[in-house]
């Protein structure tokens, strides 16, 4: 194309093409980012809890949101229940709100994601809990210090505990009858459990498992890591807490408590974690135990409670399940985790932390204080879907409908066993949680394959801790 | 073109320059301007719609790919970082060989499967039964992948699954399809061909109606029967709907995330994680987004690469009629 083709004509109209276009882009650059909370609507002054969809049914819900209402008219509340299949998944899904610029003021949050909400996104509730001291005296006395330990980061509190769940042992009486066999007392060892499994293999046909269990952070390999007197990752104590330890804990329940728990270096290879899952690896080539299955043991349920499984790890929260999914209170029991080297328990529990991107934090912390009491807790879990963290809200009425009969398990496992502690969950839990499922997958896979893998996770659990959160 | 009227017998709009040559294309009428307009206006919503959902997210990965960024902080310019992280990642390089080994065996299989069908359901059978046989093999398509994977989970259960239970009634021992790292690929394959190859199904019985009958008549004549007749006539004129089944086939497992993720979550250890899983785990699940995009970057110039040599190929294999 030569010039003589350009007329005047058609380069003022280009240059007015282009007059238009850098307007527009200098237009466009100069607002703020569009975010989600430009969505009419969506930033309405409301307080914003975001809780796991799953974890609360609707009509409770509802109750939360009208109880914090005729508490606190001034402040509007929307809870915003997100569905998730799990821990994992539920922060997936509040993490991309945060980055579509709509965070929610509170969020509900698993010993899963507590150091890495604490240590990335959450406010220490520390300076409202010593201003309202006398007002919380109540709960903290009703409410075991393993479990506000557990939402302890560095010296500060991050969350009230409003719910947990320990790994106990869940029995199937319709199974044990079968083998000849009664609930194993308190101190029972791991050889009794394994002495148990073969009665009950004997006495069953061949589409009978004797135990179920599911590879996940929580009940998978960890109890019986727990039971060894071992853990994955190098577990300390922080320094500090004893703010609060002095103001609310006698002294025989403050001994030994600290700032919050430590986990660092990973000890994958380490020879009571190989001997654990040289345990498992027996089990499966018994047949004793299925293979760690993925997920969230969804079809346990139903083989549980048609007899096809005879023992399960599980918490409080199972005895709502089964007793939706129509087993009879005396068709199962629970009994402790059986006995190692410890009888160490491992719990997962759940508060709320505040994000300290709210701008209604005096508001939040509000919440945080009615979510807490006695009266929110009894009104939310109504269905035994899990276990309250207050001791005084476990009853013999509580348990009456549901089951099991062995109830007082679910809280004494703390008071009986106080080394008990939460799982494993630093500020890379996402990764670490990973690295764990996979290779344990693979550990179990075939025989003699559990030295290999554990060689193999050690490596990948040294390269997550190393990246910086 | 509506318009007969040649370009050549139009009265100039303006008087033509001295200096033109002789080749320049004449200015274009009122009425074909109208005409451009109103097909734009037409293609815009499209257009809009590919710009926004598909190349503004493309270039937005390759930019993100070149940052670190968690989500909560901003981003922060990593340069090449990213990629030498996930050339070094040797979960990534699993990832990519196993997405790979996957797209093999599953488009294999599901062609052959979608085939093999289709040349049945053209034979002779009754009108009613060849809608019955085309709804059911296509019915899967429109399943969400997620829920269809919930489901083989229960099914291929070792221990309570029915597929177990159905072969120790024939006396076969349970199969662990889920939780061997030899099985569990060839489930997540089965799996996924039984959900696909409906679509490939659909587009071979197409083309198989397409092939004029004077073909095969004339075959018939020659001498030709059964497999010699699919071999010689069948397939060769059948090459450009295989081609399109293919490319879309390939494109769609490199991209397979649902049901490895249900069925197995990547397991047993890395032998089912596939890349875009990698992608969904880096990103949501560790935060590292960068990462993330740049692993997406790398899958999309595998994508593409394949297509690419597809068509390559496509031009010695493929015979249009």
């Amino acid at each position: 194309m030569t010039d003589s083709h350009l007329t005047r004509r058609t380069l003022l109209r280009y240059g007015a093409y282009g007059a238009g276009a850098a307007a527009l882009a200098g237009t466009a650059a100069s607002w703020d980012r569009l975010t989600g909370a430009d969505v009419p609507g969506r930033d309405d002054g409301s307080l914003v809890v975001a809780t796991l969809g799953s974890a609360f049914d609707p009509a409770a819900v509802r109750a939360l949101r009208e109880g914090f209402r005729e508490l606190h008219p001034d402040i509007p509340l929307r809870v915003n229940a997100v569905q998730a299949v799990d821990w994992s998944d539920f922060f997936a899904k509040i993490l991309t709100q945060i980055a579509a610029g709509t965070a929610p003021d509170l969020v509900y949050v698993a010993t899963e994601g507590v150091q890495l909400f604490a240590r990335r996104l959450g406010v220490p509730l520390d300076r409202w809990v010593r201003r309202d001291a006398d007002e919380l005296r109540e709960y903290f006395a009703d409410v075991h210090p393993s479990l506000v330990e557990s939402m302890m980061y560095e010296g500060s509190l991050h969350q009230l505990p409003v719910e947990f769940n320990a790994a106990d042992m869940y029995l199937n009486r319709q199974v044990l009858r079968r083998a000849g066999a009664d609930v194993p007392p308190p101190d029972w060892t791991r050889d009794d459990f394994t002495a148990l499994l073969r009665r009950m293999k004997r006495s069953s046909d061949a589409h009978f498992t004797p135990y179920f269990w599911t590879n996940r952070l929580w009940g998978g390999v960890m109890p019986w890591l727990f039971a060894n007197d071992t853990n994955l990752l190098a577990e300390s104590k922080a320094p500090g807490g004893s703010w609060l330890w002095d103001t609310f804990y006698p002294a025989d329940q403050r001994r030994g408590r600290g700032g919050g728990f430590r986990w660092t270096t990973p000890q994958a290879t380490d020879d009571r974690v190989a001997e654990a899952y040289e345990y498992l690896a027996s089990l499966v080539r018994e047949d004793l135990c299925t293979r760690p299955e993925g997920g969230n043991g969804s079809n346990l349920v139903g083989v549980f409670s048609t007899g096809r499984v005879g023992v399960t790890p599980a918490g409080g929260f199972w005895a709502g399940g089964l007793h939706l999914a129509g087993m009879d209170p005396d068709g199962y029991d629970v009994q402790y985790f059986p006995r190692r080297l410890t009888q160490r328990h491992q719990f997962g529990a759940a508060g709320y932390a505040m994000l300290r991107t709210s701008k209604m934090q005096d508001a939040a912390w509000e919440f945080i204080k009615y979510a807490a009491r006695r009266d929110t807790l009894t009104r939310l879990f109504r269905s035994n879907q899990t276990t309250p963290a207050r001791r005084s809200m476990l009853t013999e009425a509580r348990y009456r409908d549901t089951g099991p009969a062995g109830w007082r398990v679910f809280y004494d496992t703390l008071d009986r066993f106080p080394d008990t502690g939460p799982i494993p969950a630093p500020p890379q839990v996402a990764e670490v949680e990973q690295v764990l499922l996979k290779h344990t997958g693979a550990a179990l896979s075939s025989p003699r394959a559990v030295r290999p893998a554990l060689r193999r996770m050690q490596g990948d659990l040294e390269q997550a801790m190393e990246r910086e959160i | 073109m509506t318009d007969t009227q040649s370009p050549d017998t139009r009265v100039p709009a303006r008087r033509p320059r001295p200096a033109a040559p002789p080749a320049a294309v004449p200015p274009p009428s009122a009425r074909s301007r109208g005409t451009r307009l109103l097909a734009t206006l037409f293609l815009a919503p499209t257009i809009v719609g590919i710009v926004v959902f598909t190349v503004v997210p493309i270039v937005g990965s390759v930019v993100l790919s070149l940052y670190h960024w968690d989500v909560i902080d901003s981003p922060s310019f990593a340069g090449g970082a990213n990629y030498g992280e996930v050339f070094g990642d040797e979960t990534v390089l699993v990832s990519f060989r196993n997405t790979l080994v996957f797209m093999v065996f599953a488009v294999a299989l599901q062609l052959l499967i979608a085939l093999t069908l289709a040349l049945a359901v053209n034979g002779r059978m009754p009108v009613w039964l060849r809608s019955v046989f085309r709804s059911a093999f296509f019915f899967p398509l429109v399943l969400s992948a997620a829920s269809i994977s919930v489901v083989m989970k229960y099914l291929f259960n070792q221990d309570f699954g029915v597929v177990n239970w159905l072969l120790g009634l024939v006396g076969i021992a349970p199969v662990p399809w889920l939780t061997s790292e030899n099985a569990a690929m060839a489930t997540v394959v089965l799996v996924y061909v039984w959900q696909q190859f409906g679509f490939s199904f659909l587009l071979f019985v197409g083309g198989l109606n397409n092939i004029p009958k004077e073909i095969h008549e004339a075959a018939s004549l020659d001498g030709a029967t059964g497999l010699r007749k699919h071999l010689s006539v069948t397939l060769p004129l059948l090459s450009p709907t295989l081609l399109v089944a293919s490319v879309v086939g390939i494109i769609n497992a490199l991209q397979v995330f649902e049901q490895p993720y249900v069925l197995t979550n990547g397991g047993p250890g890395d032998s089912t994680r596939t890349v875009v899983m990698v992608i969904y785990e880096t990103a949501f699940e560790q935060l590292r987004f960068g990462e993330a995009s740049a692993v997406g970057v790398l899958l999309f110039v595998l994508i593409m690469a394949v297509t690419a040599l597809q068509f390559r190929l496509s031009r010695r294999f493929v015979h249009y009629q």
